[in-house]
């Protein structure tokens, strides 16, 4: 009965701890929401551009067992709230962090972190060519870093990474859901032409990376309009 | 067989980085390593750090090619140069230079020595007449000075 609420069930247990602790006086971070608002629209444009074209070129497709019914723009509706959804826990996480740590320390792994996944992305990215997730995947990871560091000179890097490893129980709760885990078909399907093939449980690696990017670039555009 | 051309090529690596420092970063390229050494540039980013792309770009086109070729040696050669360029940063942004501090008041005599030595190698701040260009591996006077004192 309560199946085609899945996926918004699962959105909904993923902001709802962290919308009433927005409230906590010690964090107010409700005072961030307009900021955290614009950064995810700006993120969400190109990467609901991204998913509208990968779900009409069936890269990956939605099961609507799951989901109420409404879509747009080939997309169901839960998959547009997902790109603000997902971005308000994360962002809420490192926003916490930041304020209740002193981690500067992390931030010493900026090199190393950005060499490493520069290096593993090239890599894979340049032996995949036909993948299409896999590819766009590495390359967006790879833009995401290289501007990030080498151009915004950004001193954040290891911490988001740090917040991001953190975050991974969550990200195998959430996607795991979404991609079957639990449940008799998954919510999100994936052509198995266009990715590797390599699961995490039921979690294709390639949705850790793309995560990844999604997350460093919505913490950049909210660190922009933050109200210090 | 492959273990040891890893291994080589780690070895190797840390000459190829002894002269690519004395004559390259210290050489055409030194407006690159400059703010490194006179940390005229502000922030934690160093145009020094642009070095990273040109030690990755040889490391990725050798695991590509390797790979493809179904991971032959040119793979682990690649694999190398990634394994010592994470040693760089480990002992060179980390340790040496305390970004994280850890092992500040070590005694162990050969950490002692490559820091000593990265010392002397920053005291010039200037292009020419550097010394102590290694960075796994120093002069021998660091090791005993240290070891010596045990």
């Amino acid at each position: 009965m309560l199946q085609p609420y899945t996926y918004l069930i699962v959105l909904f247990f993923t902001v709802i701890v962290c919308f009433i602790a927005s409230f906590d006086k010690r964090l107010q971070f409700h005072k961030q929401f307009g900021a955290f608002i614009k950064a995810a629209t700006i993120v969400a444009i190109p990467f609901i551009a991204w998913d509208i074209w990968f779900t009409a070129h069936g890269v990956w497709w939605f099961n609507t067992n799951y989901t109420t019914g409404a879509s747009l723009a080939g997309l169901p509706i839960e998959e547009w709230m997902f790109f603000f959804c997902i971005p308000f826990s994360c962002v809420f996480t490192y926003y916490c962090l930041e304020k209740f740590f002193k981690w500067q320390a992390a931030s010493a792994f900026n090199n190393l972190i950005v060499f490493i996944i520069i290096i593993l992305c090239a890599v894979v990215g340049l032996l995949h060519p036909t993948k299409m997730y896999t590819l766009v995947t590495a390359v967006a990871v790879i833009c995401t870093l290289i501007y990030l560091h080498f151009f915004v000179k950004t001193d954040w890097i290891g911490r988001a990474t740090l917040t991001y490893i953190i975050l991974l129980p969550g990200f195998f709760g959430v996607n795991g859901v979404l991609t079957g885990t639990g449940l008799q078909q998954a919510i999100v399907n994936y052509n198995p032409a266009e990715f590797l093939g390599i699961r995490m449980l039921t979690i294709p690696i390639e949705d850790m990376f793309y995560g990844y990017a999604q997350f460093l670039l919505v913490v950049y555009f909210f660190k922009k309009f933050q109200n210090k | 067989m492959n273990l040891l051309i890893v291994l080589t090529v780690f070895l190797l690596m840390e000459g190829a980085t002894w002269l690519i420092h004395k004559y390259v970063m210290h050489g055409f390229l030194w407006i690159l390593h400059r703010d490194h050494h006179d940390h005229s540039n502000n922030g934690a980013f160093e145009r020094n750090d642009w070095f990273f792309v040109i030690f990755a770009t040889p490391a990725i086109a050798l695991m590509y090619y390797g790979a493809a070729a179904n991971f032959n040696y040119l793979f682990y050669i690649g694999l190398g140069i990634t394994l010592y360029g994470m040693a760089y940063f480990f002992v060179h942004d980390i340790f040496i230079h305390q970004r994280v501090k850890v092992l500040k008041n070590t005694q162990n005599p050969y950490l002692l020595a490559i820091r000593r030595a990265h010392k002397q190698h920053h005291k010039h701040t200037v292009k020419e007449y550097g010394e102590c260009f290694g960075f796994l591996w120093v002069p021998v006077k660091y090791f005993k000075m240290y070891f010596n004192k045990n």
